[in-house]
């Protein structure tokens, strides 16, 4: 039993990174009608930076934050003109080219990573800002800080992501100009700066999901992203595309799926079994588990 | 022939026919990353009917076509009229159940590969020429078919398709037959694909079959532009050549050229180099001058 | 369309000419057995970019070191040296290009790194007759090229049971359980610890398979540690070994010294992603960094001066011994690097390193025989520090 207990906590665990991802990649979607496949490697991109921040500030973690932040929204409002310019031409192109661009970013994102940061290797997070002891450790149990922040905080971002998104002015607005543009301006809503806002909303979001992975993970590596995306794209798609609550449930029974499975089947069957599961829940749900909410 | 000439053309034959293998289903606006799983599955597969069993290398190749045209058929039942995602969910699923399942089996030599494939004919360079004409024939047959498909009823039925899909079944079209068509095509040559790879390196080696291969034939469509099929012809030998003729100090920055290549072309021509228009217009144009 | 398919072979037709052009010598003409290029070109297929860009350039390092110091004691046969680094990108449809270049020119080459283009390229070497130094893999790949490679290691079989045997004889444990990552050789590794695991009385408890793309490793500790065993072999990657040692200490494992270490987990990596949560643990592998000797010295400060203080990797040194042994290799056989000889030059090259004698290493000296070295010694160290202190050299 203990050994169960300890399994569904890793799976939690594991499962909080998917929802947070997932969490900013439903954003982008929502706010900004974007499948931004490479959303893990710009969140790996804001580890990176908080890395280098902590490296020659003698590990000030509050700059690292906001350095992560700042570089996260420079990101995303630097891909903004290239993302609009396409969905621009919507009419001849269908939203996968959106899918498409986003490859290409990513794979730009992970070989500058590659090249220009601690010679490719992979990168450690200080001691103080991962945890070096658990707050709970019975037998098997183990319970770390960043653990319990990084799903707590993905719990309340999914919660106030959906709170802004579907109950606030600023939000209806995002929404708005992501599904129609031309009607969003025309019942006033500023589309330049409304468009702005969502950027740089997704990316304060980016920037807080790659300190929580700093914390949870302790480690970064430049193929990281790349590691995910699969995966993160896939728990989008069966919650159903932008549906936030359905992510956060089938992140989090992802992550419990992938840790029976190598906890108790074997570590290299645990992503085609858990691609296979995904896929039998996609051929009888194929909008997804929740539905889609764009 | 020069050795880097060999393999610089067998290795653009493989990249046409398996960007026209993800060419096809995107007509109809699938991704359909289950070709990258045939040309495991199938390659393991021949060669480990000419290396265990001792077949010939024809029966071999047949096999591996038959392999992935009925895996692509098989699964086509069910994803034919699919939404996209789930067509990329069912690709992605295909490449790591036929990864892990290579890398368990000690038959196909597990994690370490596959050694020492015999050649196909007596000689080296005998087998070199095999290997070439074999797959400059498949060039000039799978080509000739989708020609011939992107000029019949079924090709502009697809164009329909990939445009507005309520349109075209209101117009009488059968998604799902088509897509499962498409599909089943693409399959079956990439299987054909994953058998002329590994005997040409005449080896076999999980790595030779990654994510990254999804990602170099995307680029390919995209870039050469994936409403017609010329623009792969293009753009296959030009992407990978690129990479051998780049200087050392610029091929190290390889990748963030594609990227950058990619992206430019998505935002600048959304099509493509190669767009449908402009091979039309070539094609009148040339055949105003044969008429002359 | 007979037009479109004719533009499109023009197309191709250019840029396979670009390629056509390989590297040819100049040569002078010259009398029997005097050189007669200006300059011995060693091609060195190497994956500079990509995944393992960072093993990529230690294993240059040491080949051009070793380039240098021959070229400042004269050259080979009088006439300087150079290792020209040739990017592969770990990608095998590169790595067959560049290897149908170097079979137009080159006595001999070094690489390729690693197996996917090793299996890829290689046999081009072999069809060629010409020896392609494959010194960072293991026997059981190297061996399916010979006599046209040579191994660095002995057979795994016999290489690694020592190892584990000892480590378990030291520490005292009875039942180990082993992180095993599913890549290449290292399953094949992974069984070979089991042999020494029971030469010295101890149990196998079991193996937890590490996924490429795992990125936390609490399942996979716990699945282990719920085995209840006294000891721990970790036989996966550099980055994800260090996790897991993280992982371990963070479920409450206190004897660091009963971890064990394999040889390929032994990477720049492993030290920038565990730091000091490695101390203690135990890490076999080929070379001593703390031996002196002049050569040794100079080649560990010239190391740390290019990367900031580091020790060098055990692999740094592989491809350092292999230009010295292909210096060996033509001073002994007199080859002229003539173009018009190369084939039976190449096999002159071929078989003198088969079975050379006395190799003097930068390390240690061994002999080769049939391509397979013998009496190589192998080390246990305990990491200290993010630094290997040597705990026992086991020889066979």
């Amino acid at each position: 039993m203990q050994v169960f207990i300890a399994q569904v906590i890793n799976g939690l665990s594991l499962g909080s990174i998917y929802v947070l991802l997932v969490t900013g990649f439903n954003l982008l979607l929502l706010v900004a009608m974007i499948i931004h496949f490479a959303y893990p490697q710009v969140v790996v991109f804001s580890m990176y930076i908080a890395w280098v921040v902590l490296r020659y500030t003698n590990n000030n973690i509050l700059l690292a934050v906001l350095a992560a932040i700042a570089s996260s929204v420079i990101l995303n409002v630097i891909s903004a003109p290239l993302f609009q310019k396409i969905m621009s031409n919507r009419e001849e192109v269908d939203i996968n080219t959106t899918m498409v661009l986003s490859l290409g970013i990513g794979m730009i994102i992970t070989d500058v990573l590659s090249h220009g940061f601690n010679k490719g290797l992979p990168i450690a997070f200080p001691s103080t800002l991962v945890g070096e002891t658990p707050i709970l450790r019975v037998g098997l149990i183990s319970l770390l800080g960043g653990q319990v922040a990084s799903l707590a905080v993905g719990i309340v971002a999914v919660s106030g992501i959906f709170l802004l998104l579907y109950k606030t002015r600023p939000g209806r607005a995002f929404r708005a100009i992501a599904e129609d543009p031309n009607g969003a301006r025309l019942v006033g809503i500023p589309l330049l700066r409304t468009g702005l806002e969502s950027y740089a909303l997704s990316g304060i979001l980016g920037g807080l999901i790659a300190v929580l992975l700093a914390m949870l993970l302790g480690y970064s590596s430049p193929g990281l992203g790349e590691q995910v995306a699969h995966k993160v794209l896939a728990v989008s798609i069966i919650a159903g595309l932008g549906n936030l609550a359905g992510g956060l449930v089938v992140g989090l029974a992802l992550g419990i799926l992938e840790a029976l499975v190598q906890g108790y089947i074997s570590g290299s069957w645990s992503n085609a079994i858990a691609f296979v599961v995904m896929l039998l829940v996609m051929l009888f749900k194929p909008r997804g588990l929740f539905g889609i909410k764009l | 022939m020069s050795l880097a000439l060999y393999y610089f053309l067998s290795i653009t034959a493989i990249y046409i026919l398996m960007s026209w293998g993800l060419y096809l289903p995107y007509r109809v606006a699938h991704l359909h990353f289950l070709t990258v799983a045939n040309m495991l599955i199938s390659g393991y597969l021949a060669g480990y009917m000419v290396q265990s069993l001792g077949l010939p290398f024809v029966v071999a190749l047949l096999a591996g076509f038959v392999a992935g045209g009925l895996l692509g058929y098989i699964v086509s039942l069910f994803i034919g009229d699919a939404p996209t995602f789930t067509v990329v969910i069912v690709g992605f699923t295909f490449i790591y159940i036929s990864r892990t399942a290579v890398e368990n089996i000690k038959a196909v030599g597990a994690t370490m590969g596959m050694f020492g494939l015999p050649t196909i004919a007596a000689t080296p360079v005998m087998h070199r020429w095999t290997i070439l004409i074999i797959l400059y024939a498949l060039v000039l047959v799978v080509g000739f078919l989708i020609y011939r498909f992107e000029h019949s009823r079924l090709g502009r039925a697809a164009s329909v398709v990939f445009v507005d899909k309520d349109l075209a079944t209101s117009m009488g079209v059968d998604i799902k037959r088509l897509g499962r068509l498409l599909q089943t095509f693409s399959s079956l040559v990439a299987g054909g694909c994953g058998v002329m790879y590994g005997f040409m390196y005449r080896s076999f080696h999980l790595d030779f079959f990654t994510f990254h291969l999804v990602g170099i034939f995307m680029t390919v469509i995209f870039v050469g532009g994936y409403s017609t099929m010329w623009g792969t012809v293009i753009a296959a030998p030009a992407l990978y050549g690129l990479s051998l003729i780049l200087p050392p100090q610029v091929a190290s920055w390889r990748i963030v050229i594609y990227g950058s290549i990619l992206i430019a072309v998505l935002v600048l021509k959304p099509e493509g180099f190669i767009t449908r228009r402009f091979a039309h217009r070539l094609e009148t144009t040339l055949s105003r001058r044969r008429k002359r | 369309m007979i037009k479109k398919l004719l533009s499109f072979l023009a197309v191709l037709l250019f840029i396979a000419s670009i390629l056509g052009a390989g590297g040819q010598q100049e040569s002078a003409a010259g009398g029997e057995g005097e050189v007669v290029i200006e300059e011995w070109e060693i091609p060195f297929l190497n994956s500079l970019t990509g995944a393992i860009a960072s093993i990529g350039e230690y294993l240059q390092w040491g080949a051009e070191r070793a380039a240098e110091e021959i070229n400042e004691a004269g050259g080979i046969a009088g006439v300087p040296v150079k290792v020209v680094g040739v990017d592969t990108a770990l990608e095998p449809q590169k790595g067959v290009v560049e290897m149908g270049k170097i079979v137009e020119y080159a006595l001999v080459a070094l690489g390729p790194v690693p197996e996917p283009v090793i299996m890829a390229a290689a046999p081009i070497a072999v069809e060629n007759e010409m020896m392609t130094m494959t010194a960072t893999t293991s026997l059981e790949y190297a061996e399916q090229f010979f006599p046209w490679s040579i191994s660095w290691f002995p057979k795994t079989a016999d290489r690694l049971p020592p190892l584990a045997t000892e480590w378990a004889d030291m520490e005292g444990v009875k039942n180990v359980v082993q992180f095993v990552g599913i890549y290449g050789p290292w399953p094949g590794m992974a069984a070979a610890h089991v042999d020494g695991l029971k030469a010295a009385g101890a149990t196998h408890v079991g193996d937890v398979e590490v996924p490429q793309d795992a990125v936390t490793f609490g399942p996979l500790v716990v699945k282990a540690l719920d085995m209840d065993p006294d000891g721990i072999i970790i036989a996966c990657w550099p980055d994800k070994a260090a996790k897991i040692v993280q992982e371990l200490k963070n479920r409450g494992w206190t004897d660091m010294n009963k971890i064990l270490l394999f040889s390929s987990a032994d990477d720049a990596a492993l030290y920038t992603t565990g730091g000091s949560d490695l101390d203690g643990t135990i890490i076999y592998n080929y070379i001593n960094v703390d031996q002196t000797n002049p050569r040794w010295t100079a080649f560990k400060d010239a190391y740390a001066a290019d990367h900031n203080g580091l020790q060098p990797p055990s692999l740094s040194t592989n491809y350092y011994d292999a230009v010295y042994m292909i210096k060996r290799a033509i001073e002994e056989t007199g080859v002229t690097g003539d173009p018009k000889k190369l084939k039976e030059e190449r096999k002159l090259i071929a078989e003198a390193m088969l079975d050379m004698k006395s190799f003097e290493g930068l390390l240690f000296n061994w002999d080769m025989s049939g391509g397979v070295p013998t009496n190589k010694p192998t080390y246990l160290f305990e990491i200290q520090d993010g630094k290997k202190k040597l705990v026992k050299e086991i020889r066979p």
